[in-house]
């Protein structure tokens, strides 16, 4: 019996305290809906790309430099922006002739799988092939967040610190992929060191593919796009 | 401050676990955080205190539990904490590292004294 009450309950002698046990992931309802997003864009074959990057690294001029070359390619693009408060950027995408869906998130730093799920909607995913998600410039909390992507991409421009890498480890560690950018500025910035800049995501994961180039010149960006136009024959050999 | 989003998950959690066992209030809530997790231990309480008002786990103790990173290295097997975030051995250097913790981020228990949860049979602490 509860010495402390006399409930009826088998308590310790030396506390009133009962521990119930809970072991469930605090991210779950989000992890859920992710995987739920996920599952809707291969029903449909699609591909989906989650950049992520500080603010001004350049994702939205490395997305229109994707999509100009992309769509010459025949490949259907679609993209979601992340946005504190404009829709500047999805209207720049819009330019290009391709569907975007801006999702302001207030104060949010970071999107989730429910805002994404939201934007699915306005989306025909039976015409495209590839969607880029374009997260919140933020290197902490959209690493935490699962969307529904079957990709995350990171990107570190020459004009941060060769060193941010290990400065955010989680999100670079967790990136398929490193996009250095607007490598054309590299001859007028010392500072930054490629060869460092390099060492720090491969302490971080060896294995982790980096890509050097510059969307304004569309230098190096062969690579980044093969790997994409791989990714998409991929998702679609699957359907 | 993406602790708001983590603290209000948490806060959802509690208020199901409270309605299944007819908890009315909480002493202690213990969570798992990995130190491979984007989390802040100060806004992750921050936030949980303010969010946890009007409800069960009002005035409720978070323990935050840091978990260190471990790894186990697939070239010698050495087991080793990693530090500062360097997934390299620490004996023969080598890069190919299996994680073996730190990216927990879970509700572990939560303690209560309202005697209608303990005569469901949970254990006692």
């Amino acid at each position: 019996m509860c010495v402390s009450c006399g409930c009826g309950a088998a308590a310790s002698p030396i506390s009133s305290h009962h521990a119930i046990s809970v072991m469930e992931d605090l991210l779950s309802a989000n992890d859920h809906e992710a995987q739920h997003n996920r599952e809707h864009l291969d029903r449909h074959g699609v591909v989906a790309v989650n950049l992520m990057s500080a603010p001004g690294s350049g994702k939205t001029s490395l997305l229109e430099s994707t999509i100009r070359a992309l769509s010459a390619k025949g490949v259907r693009v679609a993209v979601i922006e992340g946005d504190l408060e404009t829709e500047n950027d999805a209207e720049r995408i819009r330019r290009h002739g391709v569907p975007a869906i801006q999702i302001t998130t207030g104060s949010a730093c970071h999107l989730d799988a429910a805002m994404v799920h939201e934007a699915l909607h306005h989306l025909d995913l039976d015409g495209i092939d590839i969607l880029f998600i374009e997260n919140v410039g933020n290197l902490v909390c959209p690493a935490e967040f699962a969307l529904g992507q079957h990709w995350d991409v990171v990107l570190l421009s020459v004009t941060e610190g060769d060193d941010k890498p290990a400065k955010y480890p989680i999100i670079f560690r967790g990136a398929a992929r490193v996009l250095i950018t607007k490598g054309d500025l590299l001859p007028h910035i010392e500072e930054f060191d490629l060869d460092r800049a390099v060492e720090a995501v491969h302490d971080l994961d060896a294995e982790i593919p980096i890509d050097f180039l510059s969307a304004k010149t569309g230098a190096g960006m062969e690579s980044w796009l093969d790997w994409l136009t791989g990714l998409i024959a991929e998702k679609q050999g699957q359907g | 401050m993406h602790e708001a989003s983590i603290a209000s998950a948490l806060i959802g959690i509690l208020n199901r676990q409270a309605a299944l066992h007819g908890v009315l209030s909480m002493n202690r809530v213990t969570v798992r955080v990995g130190r491979l997790r984007a989390v802040e231990p100060r806004a992750l309480v921050a936030c949980f205190e303010l969010m946890a008002e009007n409800g069960p786990a009002e005035g409720a103790e978070l323990v935050i539990e840091s978990v260190p990173a471990r790894g186990r290295c697939s070239s010698c097997g050495l087991d080793f904490e990693i530090e500062r975030f360097r997934f390299r051995c620490t004996a023969c250097r080598g890069t190919d590292i299996v994680l073996v913790s730190g990216e927990e981020l879970y509700i572990e228990s939560f303690e209560t004294d309202d005697c209608d949860a303990a005569r469901t049979g949970f254990q006692e602490g």
